[in-house]
C-alpha cells in the first residue's frame, strides 16, 4: 500500500473517531458504559490529527485540507466497483487492477482519495 | 436481528494464546481473515480507541470497538482467557472475555451502535461471567447468546 494512502486512511478513521466522539449516541455509550472522559477524547485525536496531517505531502495535504474543510469524508472506500463517497462507479479498468492502493488515486466523480477495500 | 446472528463458530476463541492485552487483540483481528496491511491498521484503530480509555467494562469483560475503513461490513469475534489479561479495565481487574466489534465508517444497516449496545447489555447480565467460564465449545457460545434472547 501507497504510504501516503496508509496515513490518509489512517487519518480518516481517526476523524470518524472523532466523529463518533460527538455523536449523541456513541458519545453517550462512550461515556455510560466505557467511563471516557468525552471532551479530553476529542483534544486527544485533534492533537493526533494534527501531527499525522504535517506529514501529508503538498499537493495530498492541499487537496485533503479542501475537502475536510467542506466537511466532507476526504477517503472514500471502494468496493465491487463503487466509491463508497458517491456511490457511482470507478473506471473498471481501475478498480480490477492488481497491486490497487499501491498508488494514490481520486474518484474522478467526486474527487475523494479512493481505498480499495480487499 | 438477535446478537446470536452475528456471530459464527470461526469467529470464537476459547483458548486465546496471547499473554499481553495487545496480542490478544492482534490475535482476534486475525480471525477475521484480512490481508495483513488491513490487520495492522485494524489492529493500529483499536490501540488508538484502548489510548482514550480501556474498554475494560469491569468483570472480566472487555468490549474493544472501532470504526474502520478497512472492513467492508460489521465484523465481531469472541475470545476467551480464562488466565486473564490486564486490560487496565475500569476495576482494574483482569480480564478474561473480549467481545471485539469492528464496523466501516458508513453502514447501509447501522447495525454499529446497537451491537455495541447489545454486548454491553450481555455484559451486564449477572449470570454472564460464569457461564462464559463454563463454555467448552464455540457453538455453545452460540447457544449462550441465543439463550438471553437478546
Ligand atoms: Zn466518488
Amino acid at each position: 500500500m501507497h504510504a501516503q494512502l496508509e496515513l490518509l486512511l489512517e487519518i480518516q478513521d481517526l476523524r470518524t473517531q472523532r466523529h463518533g466522539m460527538e455523536d449523541g449516541t456513541l458519545a453517550d455509550v462512550e461515556s455510560d458504559v466505557f467511563a471516557v472522559e468525552v471532551a479530553d477524547a476529542i483534544e486527544i485525536l485533534d492533537e493526533k490529527l494534527g501531527e499525522l496531517e504535517t506529514r501529508l505531502t503538498e499537493e495530498i495535504g492541499e487537496r485533503y485540507s479542501r475537502m475536510a474543510r467542506k466537511g466532507m469524508r476526504a477517503v472514500a472506500p471502494v468496493i465491487k466497483g463503487i466509491c463508497y463517497g458517491c456511490f457511482m462507479a470507478v473506471a473498471t479498468a481501475r478498480a480490477s487492477e492488481a497491486g490497487r492502493n499501491s498508488r494514490v488515486e481520486n474518484c474522478e466523480h467526486c474527487g475523494r482519495f479512493l481505498y480499495h477495500v480487499v | 436481528m438477535l446478537l446470536r446472528d452475528f456471530f459464527s463458530a470461526e469467529t470464537v476463541q476459547l483458548d486465546l494464546a496471547a499473554e499481553t492485552k495487545d496480542d490478544a487483540l492482534r490475535e482476534l483481528v486475525s480471525v477475521f481473515g484480512l490481508d495483513g496491511k488491513s490487520e495492522g491498521i485494524l489492529y493500529k484503530m483499536l490501540k488508538r480507541r484502548e489510548n482514550l480509555g480501556s474498554t475494560g467494562i469491569g468483570r472480566s469483560i472487555a468490549i474493544p470497538h472501532c470504526r474502520s475503513l478497512v472492513v467492508n461490513r460489521l465484523r465481531v469475534a469472541f475470545g476467551r482467557k480464562m488466565d486473564g489479561l490486564d486490560f487496565k479495565a475500569i476495576d482494574e481487574k483482569p480480564v478474561r472475555y473480549i467481545f471485539l466489534i469492528v464496523a466501516p465508517p458508513l453502514e447501509v444497516s447501522n447495525q454499529y451502535l446497537p451491537v455495541l449496545g447489545k454486548i454491553a447489555q450481555f455484559g451486564k447480565d449477572p449470570d454472564v461471567p460464569d457461564a462464559l467460564a463454563a463454555l467448552e465449545s464455540p457453538e455453545d457460545f452460540l447457544s449462550l447468546l441465543e439463550s438471553k434472547g437478546i
